[in-house]
């Protein structure tokens, strides 16, 4: 694995440091949004903003069609754009075990990390929330960082009900992760964008998902749920 | 995803534009000043295009600082145990500070009629300015998974773009020292001409990307964003004062007036549609 190595910060293949990483099995998936909620609850995410969310697409000719559901996230990349970009070194990846990370009280708010992430998986805390005072910075998936080092898996595939969801250590050839990845036909999302993203799908249909056409001409009632949306929620 | 049920937000607003524009313009204005120790013909704009060079160097800060969302953790830019340069916004944060130091410095010493450390400084501060446009242009040329921004070009077109707006700026405080608007003229006739085949450069480019490149095309060239950046920023803000600067109504004060008008309403423009354009296609994913 180490020609895949670019870049100092990446650890995938490293010895005797983790690499943590998420396999989400698309064919698994029901869109039951439970993993949205339990990150919801584990993290009190406010309303409006999201660390996961399972967006989808209606796929097929009518009467046969069906909900493509894309669960998505932080891809805790091994080369993250949003940690060179953080001007104040407010975004940092931690080097065993892969996760990127924020500290709350250094960010200045500048959103250059929301601008450099290719997944959209980096968002503004609102000003004011009821039960904890990290407000007005950005915040992010933090691939359950305090969990899994308590020896727990994170909050979203514990709750994960078709188990599309799984997580481990992708450095220990032994873990459920790594065996999926060597085994199966795997896709990350944006690859050419060389962030080396640590989320892997299966199953994942690259034409759902890249951008397409359908975005220059949406349908009329998506759009009047965007307007609504961006009216109630200001960056 | 083409249907959704999740929206995103463009992180970088309209803020930013107005920043560009005025650190662009500024950054030119105290190039110019410095040119007046060299340059017999640029003397009249010595002090004027410094106090305004000066004054939206101030207002470009505050615009920084305004757009955080922890306006007062801008201090964290000063701490040098935090500093990331990896960052462009780090490099240029630095970058605004000693041009801000460099400026003062220089206002004092033509107060103290020091010639020859004003020279220094006015060398010294227009290297700073130069790196004004060039950082703002890195700052979106690095975001790898931005069509529009993602280019090489970025920082030049800023570089272009600065001493466009600065000289239609600098136009207005020339009074009617002929030698001098005749500079500024050829100024604005070449910083437009480079800005007009760099966007050229940039559409066609834009256009024959990939999906997100190609999407961010349509969206530039059709519509709102369409007519702000084809019709204000091309048309009328670049090429139409190049036609007027070239007839010979151009070469009067008061058609260089009307170009230099067009110039700044076009520049705003640009850099506006610039900003948006990348984030667009972005907020669909």
């Amino acid at each position: 694995m180490s020609e895949l190595r670019t870049s100092s910060i990446e650890t995938r293949g490293k010895p005797g440091l983790k690499r943590y990483a998420m396999v989400i099995d698309l064919r698994r998936c029901i869109g039951c949004d439970a993993c949205m909620t339990a990150c919801k609850a584990e993290f009190d995410v406010p309303l409006g903003v999201f660390r996961t969310w399972v967006p989808y697409k209606v796929v097929g000719v009518y009467p046969t069609v069906r909900k493509h559901f894309m669960p998505r996230l932080c891809n805790h990349c091994d080369d993250p754009p949003c940690v060179r970009s953080c001007p104040v070194g407010a975004t940092y990846k931690v080097e065993d075990g892969g996760f990127v990370l924020q500290h709350y009280d250094r960010c200045i708010g500048c959103k250059a990390c929301m601008a450099s992430c290719p997944y959209n998986a980096r968002f503004m805390l609102p000003k004011s929330r009821t039960y904890t005072d990290i407000t007005h910075v950005v915040d992010k998936c933090t691939f359950c960082h305090h969990r899994v080092t308590q020896g727990l898996a994170p909050a979203c595939v514990v709750t994960c009900i078709g188990r599309a969801r799984i997580f481990g250590d992708i450095n220990d050839p032994s873990s459920e992760v790594s065996k999926l990845v060597s085994t199966l036909p795997t896709q990350v999302l944006r690859p050419e964008e060389g962030t080396k993203p640590h989320v892997f799908y299966i199953g994942v249909d690259r034409n759902l998902s890249e951008p397409s056409r359908a975005i220059y001409n949406p349908l009329d009632v998506l759009e009047e749920d965007r307007r609504a949306f961006n009216k109630n929620h200001k960056g | 995803m083409g249907d959704f049920n999740i929206f995103h937000h463009m992180p970088w607003s309209s803020t930013y534009s107005i920043y560009f524009f005025v650190i662009g313009i500024s950054s030119a204005l105290f190039f110019f000043s410095m040119l007046s120790w060299f340059r017999q013909e640029f003397e009249p704009l010595r002090k004027s295009a410094f106090y305004v060079s000066f004054a939206l160097m101030v207002v470009g800060g505050l615009l920084l600082i305004v757009d955080l969302s922890q306006p007062l953790r801008f201090l964290n830019m000063l701490n040098p145990s935090y500093l990331n340069f990896t960052s462009p916004l780090a490099w240029g944060g630095m970058n605004l500070l000693s041009f801000g130091a460099v400026s003062a410095a220089y206002y004092w010493m033509m107060r103290k009629n020091d010639e020859t450390d004003s020279r220094r400084l006015a060398v010294l501060g227009s290297i700073l300015a130069l790196g004004l446009p060039v950082y703002t242009g890195f700052d979106l040329t690095v975001h790898q998974n931005r069509p529009v921004w993602n280019t090489p070009l970025m920082p030049i077109l800023f570089v272009a773009m600065s001493l466009l707006s600065g000289a239609a700026v600098a136009s207005f405080l020339a009074g009617t020292h002929e030698k001098l608007l005749a500079m500024l003229r050829r100024f604005m006739l070449w910083s437009a001409g480079a800005v007009g085949v760099m966007l050229v450069s940039l559409l066609g480019t834009t256009a024959y990307g990939g999906v997100g490149q190609e999407l961010t095309f349509m969206f530039m060239t059709t519509g709102t964003l369409g007519t702000i950046f084809i019709g204000v920023g091309m048309l009328l803000g670049t090429a139409a004062p190049i036609a007027l600067l070239l007839a010979p109504f151009g070469k009067q004060q008061q058609g260089m007036m009307i170009a230099a008008v067009l110039i700044l309403v076009g520049g705003m423009a640009l850099r506006y549609s610039i900003l948006v354009g990348g984030q667009i296609v972005q907020t669909y994913f």
